[in-house]
């Protein structure tokens, strides 16, 4: 992915997210401004055939997979022509046939499913590998340990990858975990594991790429954290504990202004590129908002359908 | 002419349908403890190790929350595993994968991804104390997108794992320690026995005995008992507890105009419970006698955990009393 | 004198086994400490070894087949030439010991 694509990438993130929070029927949603960087560093570096599994706060990842903004929208809307029929919505998208094997909102909920997701291609000879994102909140989980113990016993084609939003709904994460790193969890099981500024998308991108030929030529299991923030609530639904001051600095590093400065400075991009392609994700959202608006929700009796 | 039946051990059914279908479907692994070259606490994997290698038969840590989530995901992603989770005591530890994620999977995704998992489990009460013996099937009777079974003899072990093997799943397999020492007739013949179909397993006149499980031997024996009293017990094997085939059960109280349910767990919101309400909801009141566990923790003490599980002379009991008395439910402390 | 190889309830919960295999076939003498028969309970293969000298003379549940706990698996004898009885029921026990392979 060129750093054009990242940057147009991050941008379709942030723009989706705004319209959404905006949408009056938009429910509650987990959004991640601050954190693009970590979405679309990731995706960058996988392949068609591996498998993204992430916690509920999602919607960076599934599009920064290439899930189209139209059927992600009609989805987190309640609408039957979202990925899931409707019938997952916020922290439940999925598209296994697009390489994202879902969201499952339950906090560490989907660790272990990821190891199983891996176990299954290392049994069949299937190429893919299985990625897991999940954050600072999960790290405390018991499930992290089982699992980054049976993934290196069993040198599973998995990667774990911490996105360190530094916030557990209000907790930070000083407050609850006692390691000085996350990454340093998995050293314990002899996995490779390492921290990284997770606002820099190039070196999020470089990072997973390494991981991911690594677990391709066979050396098992890997862990990444990337130290990100969050520049919102928990939720639209949820109260903001931090001060106006300490969110108008924090939001000083943001991925997206970084990137575009960069390239402005080394005339990869002008200005006139940038608006020709903010205005051209404004169209795609505003196109995906109608779709979704338009959309029917499901009928009552899906209620029933698919549950055995 | 070859036999058409095989007797076997109850463990022996288990991994004979294990055997055949790993032959067959090199989707099947199993994962758990000590099933491996140990071939399970029960020898329920006897020889799988054998046959199939470490790849296909795969032991874990204790570490039960990571061997259902390791399962399932492995299912959703394409195969068919089968847990063994040694109590079902330590099913309460893999709860979240099972009934957040899997039970969930097929309807969550709109239908793209299923979890075909069998998590085979033991429950039961065996002098193994307070955190060992319990049967905790009736909590998982809530939950829509699962299935529970749990055969009482090695002919319907045979055929519900092959079933739940073939499931789409996600499917529970509950035996019970007290069951595997038991013998068999199972037909030599491939078959499944469909999920969902109880068996009226000893045809009577005046009151229908709903169980399952370790506990149709007991209603057996109070049956045997009975006998002399002149009460003559119909004993239905409900084999299923998801689905529960409340049809059959009605059928016979249609007959018998007395249902008792009996369980080795706890009577309050038991299987008992809702296989009352089913029968009620086809049939209009019906007199209703609930037995189970007394509601207290099952003790590895000899004499306590007699005094919990019920046992042939305390049903006789229940039953006498049942059978005689005006308003049962009302009647009994 | 006539003996009948009896198995008692060699473990808990053992309603029923089965016979494996005979070490021997009829008319095979046998020591103290030899082998007669191996059988398979749920938990465990168990060899039925001779507490006394002595020679199989009746095989009544052979190789593969299923005994309850309780009902003789065969008869021996401290001689060939003594005549088998009719009746078993008041026959005594012949001695052995019970090893888990």
């Amino acid at each position: 992915m060129t750093r054009h694509e990242m940057l147009y990438s991050m941008k379709l993130i942030r723009a989706f997210e705004n319209a959404l929070a905006a949408h009056p029927d938009h429910g509650f949603q987990l959004l991640s401004a601050g954190e693009e960087a970590v979405a679309v560093g990731v995706c960058a570096a996988l392949a068609p055939q591996d498998q993204l599994l992430t916690g509920g706060r999602s919607i960076g990842f599934a599009l920064a997979r290439g899930l189209t903004p139209a059927e992600v929208m009609a989805e987190l809307l309640g609408k039957s022509t979202g990925t899931n029929r409707g019938k997952g919505g916020r922290g439940h998208l999925s598209a296994p046939a697009q390489g994202f094997f879902g969201a499952h909102a339950v906090v560490a909920g989907n660790i272990s499913i990821a190891a199983g997701v891996a176990l299954a291609r290392l049994m069949t000879g299937d190429p893919g590998i299985a990625v897991v994102v999940f954050g600072d909140g999960a790290s405390g989980a018991g499930i992290l340990h089982e699992t980054l113990n049976i993934a290196a016993l069993w040198r599973l084609p998995v990667l774990f990858i911490c996105n360190n939003n530094q916030l557990s709904v209000s907790t930070p994460r000083q407050a609850v975990l006692a390691p000085k790193m996350i990454s340093d969890l998995a050293l314990a099981y002899g996995i490779t594991a390492r921290t990284f500024d997770g606002m820099q998308v190039d070196i999020v991108a470089e990072a997973v790429a390494n991981a991911v030929q690594a677990i391709r030529s066979g050396a098992g299991p890997a862990f990444l954290e990337f130290t990100s923030c969050r520049f919102a609530a928990h939720s639209t639904a949820a109260r903001e504990t931090r001060s106006r001051d300490e969110l108008q600095r924090l939001r000083l590093a943001c991925p997206i202004m970084d990137l575009t400065a960069a390239l402005l400075t080394t005339g990869q991009i002008n200005h006139e590129a940038l608006a020709t392609m903010d205005s051209d994700v404004s169209d795609k959202v505003a196109a995906a908002l109608n779709f979704a608006d338009a959309s029917p929700f499901p009928d009552a009796a899906e209620a029933l359908s698919d549950v055995f | 002419m070859p036999p058409t039946h095989q007797r076997l051990f109850y463990r022996e059914a288990i991994v004979r349908a294990l055997r055949e279908t790993m032959a067959d479907d090199p989707r099947v692994f199993v994962m758990g403890q000590d099933v491996g070259a140990f071939g399970g606490a029960y020898r329920e994997f006897d020889g799988l190790f054998a046959a199939f290698g470490p790849a296909r038969v795969r032991d874990t840590p204790v570490a039960e929350a990571a061997m259902i989530g390791i399962g399932v995901g492995a299912a959703a992603a394409g195969l068919r595993p089968v847990v063994s989770i040694t109590y079902m005591d330590f099913l309460m530890l893999g709860l979240d994968p099972l009934v957040n994620y899997a039970a969930k999977l097929s309807y969550k995704t709109g239908g793209q991804l299923h979890a075909p998992i069998v998590i085979k489990t033991t429950a039961g009460a065996k002098g193994q104390g307070v955190a060992h013996s319990q049967c905790i099937e009736s909590w998982l009777m809530g939950v829509p997108g699962l299935k529970l079974v749990c055969p009482s003899n090695p002919a319907d072990a045979y055929g519900l794992m092959v079933a739940a093997l073939e499931d789409p799943g996600p499917v529970i397999f509950v035996d019970h320690k007290k069951l595997f020492p038991v013998p068999g007739d199972v037909p030599v013949a491939r078959y499944r026995t469909p999920i969902g179909t109880a068996k009226i397993i000893r045809a009577g006149s005046d009151i229908t005995i709903a169980t399952y499980s370790y506990m149709t031997r007991v209603a057996h024996q109070a049956a045997d008992l009975l006998i002399n009293e002149g009460i003559s017990c119909e004993v239905i094997d409900l084999r299923s507890l998801i689905p529960l085939d409340a049809a059959l059960v009605a059928q016979s109280v249609a007959r018998t105009k007395n249902l008792l349910t009996l369980e080795e767990g706890q009577v309050t919101c038991g299987v008992g419970s809702e296989v009352a309400a089913q029968v009620q909801r086809r049939l209009g009141p019906v007199r209703v006698h609930r037995v189970g566990a007394l509601p207290a923790p099952v003790s590895s003490n000899p004499v306590l955990e007699a005094a919990c599980i019920p046992n042939a002379q305390r049903l006789v009991d229940e039953i006498k009393f049942f059978i005689n008395a005006t308003n049962p439910e009302c009647l009994h402390p | 004198m006539i003996y009948k190889l009896s198995v008692p309830a060699i473990a808990e919960d053992i309603e029923e086994f089965r016979v494996l295999e005979w070490h021997g076939g009829i008319g095979t003498p046998f020591n103290t400490g030899d082998m007669v028969v191996e059988l398979e309970t749920h938990k465990a293969i168990i060899e039925m070894r001779a507490g006394q000298a002595g020679i199989l003379r009746v095989i009544s549940v052979p190789d593969g087949a299923w005994c309850k706990i309780g009902v003789p698996l065969g008869l021996c004898s401290d001689s060939l030439d003594e005549t088998l009885p009719e009746q078993t029921e008041a026959t005594a026990d012949m001695l052995v010991e019970f090893e888990i392979a």
